[in-house]
């Protein structure tokens, strides 16, 4: 174990880690000044963990946030955030996602699963309730979908066209992101709530808006929003490594 | 040097002091608004600590305008989602469906006075200590030698970065790119200006990683180096001292709440 931490981290490794921190940061201001409605800012972690291995993943993402905290100081604290990114990057490449081509069919049932999973959620908050004991009580599955029938095919077709147009052979890899998307939304919710108050002063703030108005705590809102725009913007991520990776030159992926 | 910095060359004993004092001081600061009971906490340590000290090392303007820079997008969707969307409270005024809530603003203050600390602290450790400064101490504290190279490469590297995606968006303008028009045409825009930028970074790798190697980077001898960094006996003692209130803040903020 031990051995092959250390054979990720070779000079080759320490020399790329700087570059794709810059990655990161030139990538983030170019979406910016595309105006662009993601942050597409883990592209450099992501290709770290895809060519040498989960910990020098994990080390770019945690580094990458520490330094553009200097400028930014609301970067630091989701550290570990972007570690898991890489790490997730890590595991994904060790398991061929970045190189391999899947069929569309599976892009096709990537795709309508994470949408309908994300309706069941989003509508399973909205309609919770609390009562005068404090108690949050969920509607059952079968009451949503007697309810939302319509929403919920109307769910499955969308995500198949996403995972047929967006993802196209690279399904493993976007499946990949999805994953590790609604784990950064799930691990970064707590910093949010208890260190920000639940905002970022980004865009995607009117969603945590949407879902305190329906009803929703600062935390739970805070979720519910990471687990909207997270895994989509990962989901991009993972898909534009997957095109970088299988441009490379085959010396630079054999190690 | 043109890093990627925000440091303000100047004449101070800010300035001179020692950056892992001054790091720890930062963390001092931080760590007492966080720990301390009270909501205006943060404020407090900003105006009578931080404030003084920004003048000290005569970057105070500097300081508060980059700090009003920075906190004021958040500011204002802070106040803003939080007045507005504050489930039952006392109204401040209310318009048909919109009613911001009294807790709701009183909570977005609250808020803000610990980011405000969190990113002042910060920006005055960024703008008084030289990068390179920074990277000695580092390693003098005991930081492997790799871990402060990635740091101070990617503090020299990130403005060139910047304008080779810049350079690569107008070259590929110039050969008819569309980068404005709706959505789908600057999405599309998105590839043909990355991958340029990525993969001839990946192809310096090879080169970077040679030059290093024939300079002994890999070298297990103790370096030496050509900036000394001044410090004092009195500082060593008052690092102990700040070490050990970071650590009593913490224990005291933590047996604080249970």
């Amino acid at each position: 174990m031990f051995e092959n931490i250390k054979k990720e981290f070779s000079t080759r490794t320490l020399v790329l880690i700087p570059i794709a921190i810059a990655i990161n940061i030139a990538i983030g201001e170019l979406v910016v000044r595309l105006k662009l409605p993601v942050y597409l800012d883990s592209i450099g972690t992501v290709l770290v963990g895809a060519i040498a291995g989960p910990w020098a993943g994990a080390l770019t993402g945690g580094l990458a946030n520490l330094i553009w905290g200097l400028f930014n100081p609301f970067a630091a604290p989701f550290f570990y955030v972007a570690a898991a990114i890489g790490l997730m990057a890590g595991l994904a490449g060790k398991r061929g996602a970045f190189q391999n081509e899947t069929p569309r069919w599976v892009s096709v049932v990537v795709g309508a699963v994470f949408v309908f999973s994300l309706t069941l959620f989003i509508l399973a908050f909205i309609n919770a309730s609390t009562d005068e004991t404090g108690y949050t009580s969920y509607p059952s599955m079968g009451q949503l979908f007697s309810q939302y029938i319509v929403a919920f095919i109307a769910a499955i077709l969308i995500g198949a066209a996403i995972g047929y147009f967006l993802l196209q052979k690279g399904g493993y890899a976007g499946m990949w992101g999805l994953i590790t998307g609604v784990i950064a939304a799930i691990i970064s919710a707590p910093t949010a709530a208890y260190v920000f108050g639940g905002v970022t002063g980004a865009g995607t703030d009117l969603l945590v808006a949407a879902f305190r108005a329906s009803g929703g705590g600062i935390l739970a809102s805070v979720l519910a929003q990471g687990s909207v725009s997270d895994p989509f913007d990962k989901m991009l991520s993972f898909m534009v490594v997957w095109l970088i990776v299988r441009s490379l030159p085959a010396r630079f992926t054999s190690r | 040097m043109n890093a990627f910095s925000m440091y303000a060359a100047r004449e101070s004993g800010l300035h001179s002091l020692h950056p892992l004092t001054k790091i720890l001081m930062t963390l001092l600061l931080v760590a007492a608004g966080l720990a301390l009971p009270g909501n205006w906490t943060g404020y407090f340590i900003v105006v009578f600590i931080i404030f003084p000290l920004a003048f000290w090392g005569r970057v105070f303007l500097n300081l508060l305008s980059t700090t009003w820079k920075v906190s004021l997008p958040f500011a204002i969707s802070v106040i803003l989602i939080q007045s507005f969307f504050w489930g039952e409270g006392t109204p401040i005024f209310e318009i048909g469906v919109l009613s911001p809530k009294w807790e709701g603003a009183m909570f977005a203050a609250v808020s803000m006075g610990k980011i405000i600390l969190v990113m002042s602290g910060f920006l005055l450790f960024s703008m008084t200590t030289r990068p390179d400064t920074l990277m000695i101490t580092l390693k003098q504290a005991g930081v492997p030698s790799s871990i402060a190279y990635i740091i101070v490469t990617t503090l020299q590297i990130v403005p060139s970065f910047q304008r080779k995606a810049l350079t690569i968006l107008d070259a590929q303008r110039s050969r008819g790119l569309e980068t404005e028009g709706n959505l789908y045409v600057r999405a599309r825009a998105f590839i043909p200006i990355i991958l340029p930028l990525v993969l001839g970074s990946l192809m310096e790798v090879e080169e970077r990683a040679i030059a290093i190697e024939s300079r002994g980077f890999n070298s297990g001898k103790k370096e030496t180096s050509l900036i000394e960094i001044p410090d004092t006996p009195l500082q060593k003692v008052i690092r102990r001292v700040i070490l050990f209130g970071i650590f009593a803040f913490i224990v005291f903020g933590v047996l604080w709440r249970l």
